[in-house]
């Protein structure tokens, strides 16, 4: 039973008013399901958020609450086994992307995404995390990276983009402004964002770096649920930027890297409010925003119908929603058109939260994927804009699998292709 | 069976001490529940805390419930939508507008207030039993709910409709005498007091932590709740 | 046992044939006897057959039978109840039925005084032993063994007892007889009980009311007078014909109850427009009478008809229903504040308790995280 103790402990550990207050709302209503892609796309009722927040809610009262107790007396209780661990750690993490859709619908608004956060929180004390996603995570540990980028070939990498495209990219430069963190993602997948994101900067005329110690936003332990992980991440990224002594952090194409930065970080590890922090989405909202930069309009017109993937932690969770249509009403006035849902109440990729890197869990992605096919083709759609990639890498995945015509871009590299010189 | 002298206790003892249980175990709920610990928030605010909590209540009391439209997942739960609305807004109507339990507040507190005219009060609460009805159907055969349905959600179900369908027959006189009627709606609601604090239909306090936790953490993003 | 028959003493006080008659038909509407079947106590057939309609089974009755004897007993009462019967404003009905009866013992309506009625009483009772009325009014104390209530000497149980022990009927007429009525209110001091409560041995036909509407108490007597048994009772000894319906069902101003119209105060327009009273108190729902119907003063009123709340003045424990003005749906007991402070407070220290063991939890134990 020692894999069941230690999840309990994680969870009673953290258990404070904060979750029981919202454990003690849920009526059972049920409609928490009906926003879950995963459970809209394959029908299997354990999909539901609800459930998948079970063991929780068991400890939770098993262990604090007077009906618990006298549950227990009267040999009512359903003890949680190595079992229910086994089977939770799978509907926890192939899936759910905590995308948060779920606690838009919650009639008593309970937060079922921090608090499956905190499910996987115990799953990871209990080592119950999926071997794949967890191979990712000690990579991370050891190397920086999940995705096999060490420091030497990060250097490589980035030397390479340099050369490439012909942009500057500022180095450890001591007192700049603003510290750019790429992804690993970018750097090893989608090297012409670096570019992108390099070449807007430069025409902005910020003062920026990117800095070797703080080379990965990505966070593998948020995905994990591990603190101890999520701060180790979190620490390279503040130690770099203050070695450097910038003033502020931006966080380039990454979702939840974004979420766990800008709205947690602070709560962990109070160095992180000596910076401002921002996402590069919000960035270029501001620099188009204030004439720094300048976009040639209609520039993206000829091309068909574009839409936009609204990602479930830049815009739902990190609320730069209205940026990316201000930026592309100037680049695509004629042929842009949302999807529906869209904003805040917008279908996650299905990629997010680590599903992706779970290969077991590929049937699930994949059904929950044919929602957004739906989506993007009654938006009459060829062209799909995002800022988070991720969902990007996913979107890749998934056209080669459905065999789709669509082209998929990040916004960032929109406006490099549209800057006015 | 000497139904007065059980209207008389359901009225009397029982329901003094059902109101006392009742109190004592919310206060108790809400003291754990609170002495859970709280941590500090040290994230910066984008948009507003206190804004974000303002438009949760709002959308949560005075439009959801009657637009529900405002909610884009409307078409894929109308039932819920349709019964739990429909159940609350009997309910409440029956228990705060209508004459009958106007009159229980008057004596409880030393004031009372305007009423519905009893037709309306009576639609309003054959409104509430129709969505009671359709809640449990619902329970029953939708897949997710048969699952995460158990013996609490049952009974909660059932201490909440008893009193519902006893109040309704007792005011058109349907079935047994009077007394006997008033006696089974005084003893279903004394045993629903005693519940409450032990189910959880005390979500009707937790719901103000759980809209106001919502509002803040989509208010400090910026997010439209 | 008096020789002449009942018809023969009305006739003598010049009492016509058909008026007879219309005496005879008023009885039986007022007992209401549209259908219950006369039975072998007048020697008629179960199925009269044409040519026989309920007066003339009633007015065959009276003119077989002599008049009866009564004892009437009061003890912890107002009296209000024989003022009501006879004081009433029926001459027909209720001069009839004393027509139907000998009251050999009242103390109320007595000319004499003192020992020698009680010798009469005690005379009456030998005489007409097993076949008088014993009719009760006021409730019994046995509190101190039955102290509280002394007549002549001798404790109420003790009368009533022995009144009861030769009585072909016993009839507890107003509230307090059938259950205690006003002294039973609280705090009890006396506790007092009806005489059901102690005549255990022998059916109690309670006719209670605060006073006992006449017509009904006339109405009982005169069934038993005439066909020698009880009349139907509902579980609480009442008749059927007078306490079969409540109050609110045949209410007068029941279409407001319905529409939700009430008065608010006793002056207010509502009460003037006649709306209904359940906002000021009315307990018509759960009572059951015939003041709707039958009203008083030969139908002249009622309480409610005249702008007063009904208060259910024949239910059991009706001084304790919660308060004449108080709605009838709040409850009889609640807690003062200070009771719902202490039970929060308990609550609170409970929850605080409780929290310490539940923080004592949360504690990591060593080597965790």
């Amino acid at each position: 039973m020692t894999a069941t103790k230690q999840a309990i402990n994680a969870f009673i550990h953290e258990t404070g008013g904060w979750a029981a207050s919202q454990l003690e709302a849920c009526t059972r209503c049920g409609m928490c399901a009906e926003a879950c892609h995963f459970y809209q796309a394959t029908g299997n009722p354990e999909y539901a958020p609800v459930w998948k927040i079970e063991l929780l809610r068991r400890a939770y009262e098993q262990r604090f609450t007077l009906v618990g107790a006298m549950k227990t007396a009267l040999g009512l209780n359903k003890r949680i086994t190595d079992e229910d661990l086994k089977h939770w750690s799978e509907l926890n993490y192939y899936a759910c992307t905590v995308c948060n859709k779920c606690s838009m619908v919650c009639p008593m608004g309970i937060d079922l995404g921090s608090l499956l956060h905190d499910v996987r929180a115990g799953m990871a004390a209990a080592g119950m995390v999926p071997t794949e996603l967890m191979a990712a995570v000690n990579k991370q540990v050891e190397e920086g990276s999940p995705l096999g980028m060490t420091s030497a070939v990060w250097d490589q990498r980035i030397e390479w983009v340099v050369d490439e495209w012909e942009v500057e990219i500022p180095r450890d430069v001591k007192d700049a402004d603003t510290l750019v963190v790429f992804s690993s993602i970018e750097v090893m997948k989608f090297p012409t964002n670096i570019a992108a994101i390099a070449k807007i900067l430069n025409k902005a005329g910020e003062k920026w770096t990117i800095s070797s110690k703080a080379r990965e936003i990505v966070n593998f332990g948020f995905y994990e649920g591990s603190l101890e992980h999520t701060k180790l991440f979190l620490s390279r990224v503040l130690e770099g930027a203050k070695e450097l002594g910038v003033k502020r952090i931006v966080v380039t194409e990454c979702g939840h890297a974004y979420d766990a930065l800008r709205w947690h970080a602070a709560n962990w590890l109070p160095e992180a409010n000596d910076f401002e922090i921002i996402h590069i989405t919000g960035l270029l909202g501001e620099l188009v925003g204030n004439g720094r930069i300048k976009l040639k309009p209609g520039a993206f017109d000829d091309d068909g119908t574009i839409t936009f993937h609204d990602a479930c932690k830049i815009q739902r969770k990190g609320g730069h929603i209205q940026e990316p249509r201000d930026i592309l009403k100037i680049l695509a006035p004629e042929s842009f058109k949302e999807m529906t849902p869209n904003r805040e109440e917008s279908v996650c990729c299905g990629g997010g939260g680590g599903v992706i890197a779970i290969k077991v869990a590929d049937p699930i992605r994949y059904a929950a994927f044919e929602l957004k096919i739906d989506q993007v083709n009654k938006a009459g759609a060829k062209t799909v804009a995002m800022t988070c990639s991720n969902c990007r890498l996913q979107y890749a995945d998934c056209v080669d699998h459905f065999k789709l015509d669509w082209k998929v871009t990040g916004l960032a590299q929109m406006v490099a292709d549209a800057l006015v010189e | 069976m000497n139904w007065n002298a059980v209207l008389q206790f359901a009225r009397g003892p029982f329901f003094y001490t059902a109101l006392l249980v009742f109190v004592a175990g919310m206060i108790y709920r809400l003291v754990t529940v609170i002495g859970l610990g709280w941590s500090k928030d040290r994230v910066p605010v984008k948009g507003s805390k206190a804004g974000g909590v303002v438009m949760s209540f709002l959308k949560g009391i005075l439009i959801w419930p009657f637009i529900p439209w405002v909610k884009n997942t409307f078409k894929r739960n109308p039932l819920i939508y349709i019964g739990g609305g429909l159940f609350h807004l009997g309910l409440f109507a029956v228990i705060f507008l209508g004459a009958a339990h106007m009159l229980v507040f008057k004596s409880l507190l030393g004031f009372g207030w305007a009423t519905l005219p009893l037709p309306i009060v009576d639609w309003l609460a054959a409104a509430g039993i129709v969505g009671m009805l359709i809640l449990l159907i619902n329970r029953i055969i939708h897949p997710v709910l048969k699952l995460i349905s158990g013996p609490a959600e049952y009974l909660a179900w059932l201490f909440v409709f008893l009193p519902m369908i006893t109040g309704y027959s007792l005011t058109h006189h349907l079935g047994p005498p009077y007394e006997v009627m008033y006696s089974l709606h005084m003893i279903s609601v004394d045993v629903l007091l005693i519940w409450i604090p032990l189910s959880r239909i005390s979500h009707f306090i937790f719901y103000f932590f759980s809209r106001a936790i919502h509002g803040q953490e989509f208010g400090k993003r910026g997010v439209k709740v | 046992m008096p020789e002449e028959t009942i018809a023969q003493s009305l006739k003598k006080k010049g009492v016509s044939r058909r008026d007879f008659l219309k005496l005879s038909g008023a009885l039986a509407a007022a007992m209401g006897l549209s259908n219950v079947l006369p039975v072998s106590a007048n020697g008629l057939p179960l199925n009269p057959g044409r040519g026989y309609s309920m007066n003339r089974i009633i007015a065959k009755a009276l003119e077989t039978k002599s008049r009866l004897p009564v004892i009437w007993l009061e003890f912890q009462d107002c009296a209000g109840c024989s003022e009501a019967i006879t004081r009433s404003n029926s001459p027909t009905l209720g001069n009839l039925v004393l027509n139907t009866l000998t009251i050999e013992y009242h103390e109320t309506l007595s000319a004499a005084a003192g020992f020698q009625v009680e010798q009469a009483k005690q005379d009456a009772m030998q005489k007409y032993a097993g076949q008088y009325i014993l009719v009760v009014e006021g409730s019994i104390p046995v509190a101190e063994d039955g102290i509280y209530c002394v007549i002549g000497g001798r404790t109420a149980i003790d009368i009533l007892t022995e009144a009861a022990a030769g009585a072909a009927a016993i009839i507890a007429t107003g509230n307090c007889a059938a259950y205690g009525g006003l002294p039973r209110a609280k705090p009890n001091p006396t506790d007092a009980k009806g005489v059901w409560e102690i005549i255990t041995d022998k059916p109690v036909v309670n006719i209670p009311g605060c006073p006992a509407i006449p017509e009904a108490t006339a109405g009982t007597i005169a069934h038993f007078a005439i066909f020698g048994t009880l009349p139907e009772l509902d579980n609480l000894h009442r008749p059927m014909t007078f306490y079969g319906v409540t109050v609110h069902d045949r209410c007068l101003r029941r279409p407001f109850y319905e529409a939700g119209k009430f008065a608010l105060s006793f002056d207010d327009q509502g009460a003037k427009n006649g709306y209904c009273l359940y906002k000021l108190g009315c307990k018509g729902p759960t009572t059951y009478n015939a003041c709707a119907s039958i009203r008083w003063e030969t139908g002249l009123s009622f309480p409610v008809q005249s702008g007063h709340p009904c208060l259910g003045c024949s239910q059991p424990d009706f001084w304790d229903g919660g308060g004449f003005y108080q709605g009838q749906s709040a409850p009889l007991e609640h807690p003062e504040a200070v009771a719902v402070g202490a039970a929060a407070a308990v609550g609170a220290a409970l929850g605080v308790g409780a929290t310490l063991i539940n923080q004592a939890k949360k504690k990591p134990k060593g080597g965790e995280k």
